[in-house]
């Protein structure tokens, strides 16, 4: 057992000879042996340092703290024998010690605290999102007047990245909803004998709402998500300010090229959901409730009526907008690190989320009362 | 004099570029020596091999006894214990506060408890000179020095023997260049550090560095005394030292 400090008292005098290997390994040891020795207050105290093997600035902290916490000052402690280069090092230790520590705590805030700050923050999050709609909007008449300035290949490869390369995943998630709904609809019409009204319900919901809708949360969370992170790194890395500094507008070039794109992309998405759907509806009738294909066609012909189609894909326009929107806002809006790229996309999702579900909701409601 | 740090013959590709072309030296402890070069040379790339980060096509490294590229992972870990590294930006994490920062090493690798390290957080932020109030505030409030100072103090926090620093001086003014210079020299007098720097700082050269290690066309070009290297024949080294006056 290595005895890290040892106290003697020589001519009337308290003597502390330091021993072993003062690192940062052996610290909590250290620590606990400083914590059984007392020393006398303001009388004067030798630090023998001729036993010590190594030394750091954490052990040589730890005990300049124990000295300093028992009342003893540079007048009454008195250093000896130690090693020059320990010597400096606690030089060095000692000068720099005058600041006290600081440990941060987060606060950690009460309920109505947390209420408060969650309606102050979403108040000031849609204040500033009706700002970024009006600056867009101001640019968007700008282009109206000097329609040269659109830029037709930054939109036309934004909206292969949003429209073509979303393609296959939106074909397959409303064909398999196509399926589950045609396939729980059958169960129920089959005990009524009332199967061939399986192929109206899946026309109108897959056309009307499903479709629509899917491609909506699926285009939020797949191109909305990427929107805030590429503006969000490209204004972590200057980038958004040297576009201001080169004289073009950050929106005009890259907010409005996004919104284009996803604004076609998306009711073409959704009608790419409409056939998708219909086929795992056409598929599931035909194995479980014998209705042929073409049976099924007819059927679809005499009672979906166009205005459900078109209802389910002028929506989409106004779902696109909002995306885009939210997307680019968050982007932009980042702070200057990594921490906030994330935050701001995973924001950027749910609200991009929640708005299309209010708007479906909006359009349910509205579109009700019109008789549409 | 023990060498600390030993390069051997370390090449390195990327594609069919040969960034090394057999490239070795030596640091023993206690120096500070100074890795400097054009810009593409290497020399990011050279500290990256150093500190296990990145593995180099042949050679070997030797850092503090310990062959890098061939030691296991427990090796490898209980090296890294031993050398700190300060990064080009300061690479705080930013999701922490500046004293969260430098509890990280602690928390990872010392089974202190936390009313010992509490303290030791505030002393090794003014071992750096930073007030103590700094350590409640997030990375992102600091400017570009005082997170320097934070990335030294972390770098730090772990007592190293060796410590790697990238450009330490790039993006900070004149005034507070020389102050992280001044600093870095007394703690290796101070602590017998051992520090390796890339720097394109000809202050910080002629100020706090033992020995300059020049990288050129893929070798080492000059070594030793910045005084001596500076009087080296080759081209680009007396362009280099004369780029100021």
């Amino acid at each position: 057992m290595v005895r890290w400090i040892e106290q003697q008292a020589e001519g009337g005098t308290c003597v502390l000879y330091l021993g072993g290997v003062w690192r940062l390994p052996n610290l909590r040891g250290i620590a606990e042996a400083l914590r059984g020795v007392r020393v006398p207050g303001s009388a004067p105290v030798i630090l023998d340092g001729s036993r010590l093997e190594a030394l750091d600035t954490a052990a040589g902290f730890t005990l300049f703290r124990y000295l300093s916490s028992h009342g003893c000052t540079e007048a009454t402690v008195t250093a000896r024998g130690f090693d020059p280069a320990h010597r400096r090092l606690l030089a060095l230790v000692h000068e720099r010690m005058k600041s006290e520590p600081s440990e941060a705590h987060a606060r950690h805030l009460g309920l109505v605290h947390r209420i408060g700050h969650a309606t102050v923050d979403l108040a000031l999050l849609l204040r500033d999102h009706t700002r970024f709609l009006g600056r867009v909007a101001v640019e968007l008449l700008g282009l109206l007047r000097r329609p040269g300035r659109f830029r037709v290949r930054e939109t036309v490869s934004q909206f292969e990245d949003v429209g073509l390369d979303a393609i296959p995943i939106v074909a397959l998630v409303t064909f398999l909803i196509g399926v589950v709904f045609a396939y729980l609809l059958g169960v129920q019409a089959q005990r009524y004998g009332a199967n061939i009204f399986v192929v109206d319900g899946v026309g109108m919901a897959i056309c009307r709402e499903l479709s629509p809708m899917l491609a909506a949360i699926l285009v939020a969370g797949r191109s909305g998500a990427a929107f805030t992170a590429q503006l969000g790194t490209m204004r972590v890395q200057e980038e958004v300010d040297a576009i201001s500094t080169l004289g073009l507008a950050p929106i005009q070039v890259l907010v409005v090229p996004r919104l284009a794109a996803i604004m076609v992309a998306l009711p073409l998405l959704a009608f790419v959901g409409d056939v998708a759907g219909i086929a795992g509806g056409m598929a599931v009738t035909a194995w479980q409730l014998d209705i042929s294909p073409a049976t099924f066609m007819d059927r679809l012909h005499a009672t979906l009526p166009v205005s459900y189609l078109a209802v389910g894909l002028a929506k989409t326009p106004v779902f696109a907008a909002f995306i885009a929107l939210i997307a680019c806002r968050m982007g932009l809006s980042v702070a200057r690190d990594a921490r906030s790229v994330g935050i701001n996309t995973t924001s950027t999702v749910v609200q991009g989320i929640v708005a299309v579900i209010v708007l479906d909701a909006i359009f349910a409601v509205v579109l009700q009362h019109l008789d549409i | 004099m023990e060498a600390v740090i030993e390069v051997e013959n370390v090449v390195t590709r990327f594609g069919a570029e040969r960034v090394h072309d057999g490239v070795s030296f030596r640091v023993p402890r206690g120096e500070v020596a100074a890795l400097i070069g054009g810009s593409g040379t290497g020399k990011s790339v050279l500290l990256k091999e150093i500190i296990g980060l990145l593995r180099p096509e042949s050679g070997t490294v030797r850092l503090l006894g310990t062959e890098v590229w061939r030691a296991g992972a427990p090796a490898l870990n209980a090296l890294r214990r031993r050398f700190g590294m300060l990064f080009q930006d300061g690479a705080l994490f930013s999701s922490l506060t500046v004293a969260e920062n430098i509890a990280v090493p602690f928390r990872e690798n010392t089974d202190l408890p936390m009313d010992l390290v509490a303290p030791l957080v505030g002393f090794k932020l003014a071992l750096v000179g930073l007030p103590p109030d700094t350590g409640t505030k997030m990375p992102a409030q600091l400017s570009g020095g005082m997170r320097k100072r934070v990335a030294l103090a972390r770098a730090l926090a772990l007592e190293p023997e060796v410590l790697f620093l990238d450009e330490p001086t790039s993006g900070l003014d004149p005034v507070g260049a020389r102050a992280f210079d001044k600093l870095v020299r007394v703690l290796s007098d101070s602590l017998g550090l051992t520090v390796f720097l890339v720097t394109h700082d000809l202050d910080t050269l002629h100020s706090i560095v033992d020995r300059a290690i020049v990288l050129g066309g893929g070798k080492v070009i000059a070594d030793g005394p910045v005084e001596k290297v500076r009087n080296s024949n080759d081209a680009w080294v007396r362009e280099y030292f004369m780029a100021r006056a």
